[in-house]
């Protein structure tokens, strides 16, 4: 009987996908990649060297797209629906900023950068507003 | 445009999105044969477009239909179809897993992505017999 079962037994696996249980989400975590992209621009309008410009502009690009990745997971995964009475314009608010996040990819204007983390900065308060910070964090150990 | 397709015929599920219809664990029999996408509530086997790993998931939607997504409206190109998971996050927290996985992540799937429908369940045998459409 347990050779036939061997024989049946499907070789293959397929997921019936679903993400980690972790269930650690903060905006924090975006801020630091938009951090990142606001620094280098500031830093690029200082240093005229092509070499140095050249990597500046790939690490940019990079950190922009990680900061719209941590946006959507914060968008597809923290936030449900229950949360819009809360905060009714929170599509509204995530499509702006990871349009954003986009144009900072693209862009050397520190403006277009300050307007990305303002943009996370109104996405925190959401965060905060809906328990965000006690839900989904592990708190540090008391001094 | 008929197509060869060298899908595995049976599979084994892993993880929890198609709960309760699909278990973890359950063994099924795949269709590879398959050259376009089946009609809407069938469960397919396809891989996944952002990490290309085999994975499970319904029909919720085929080539040129309509469907809702983050307060709008999306229209399925002729070869594309949305799939969902059956289990909502509850659910598949209940189980020890996160969030689901599906369309309304990756956005619709293309149908060089599509494996095969998984058609029966031969695997628990008390769980045995066709799948249901959804």
């Amino acid at each position: 009987m347990s050779r036939l079962t061997d024989w049946l037994a499907p070789r293959t696996v397929v997921k019936a996908h679903c993400d980690l249980p972790c269930g650690i989400y903060d905006p924090e975590q975006a801020r630091i990649e938009a951090e990142s992209c606001y620094k280098i621009i500031e830093k690029m309008g200082a240093n005229s060297d092509p070499a140095f410009t050249t990597r500046a502009i790939l690490i940019k690009e990079e950190r922009a797209e990680l900061t719209k990745h941590h946006l959507d997971v914060l968008w597809h995964d923290y936030f449900k629906p229950e949360h819009l009475d809360k905060v009714p314009n929170l599509h509204e608010m995530f499509w702006n900023a990871t349009k954003q996040a986009s144009k900072v990819k693209a862009s050397t204007d520190i403006a277009d950068a300050k307007k990305l983390l303002d943009m996370i900065d109104e996405i925190d308060e959401a965060w905060i507003a809906t328990g965000g910070a006690e839900k989904t964090r592990v708190a540090k150990q008391p001094a | 445009m008929a197509r060869t397709r060298g899908g595995p015929w049976r599979v084994k599920v892993a993880e929890a999105s198609m709960l309760p219809a699909i278990a973890p664990g359950d063994w099924l029999l795949v269709d590879p044969t398959v050259a376009r996408w089946p009609r809407r509530g069938s469960v397919v086997v396809f891989r996944e477009p952002d990490t290309d790993e085999l994975a499970i998931k319904r029909i919720a939607a085929g080539p040129g239909e309509e469907v809702r997504f983050r307060e709008g409206l999306l229209r399925l190109a002729d070869d594309e179809a949305w799939l969902t998971a059956d289990a909502d996050v509850e659910t598949a927290a209940a189980a020890g897993f996160g969030a689901p996985r599906d369309s309304t992540r990756y956005g619709p799937v293309p149908l060089e992505l599509l494996v095969g429908r998984a058609w029966f369940r031969y695997g628990p045998l008390r769980r045995f017999g066709r799948l249901m459409s959804g």
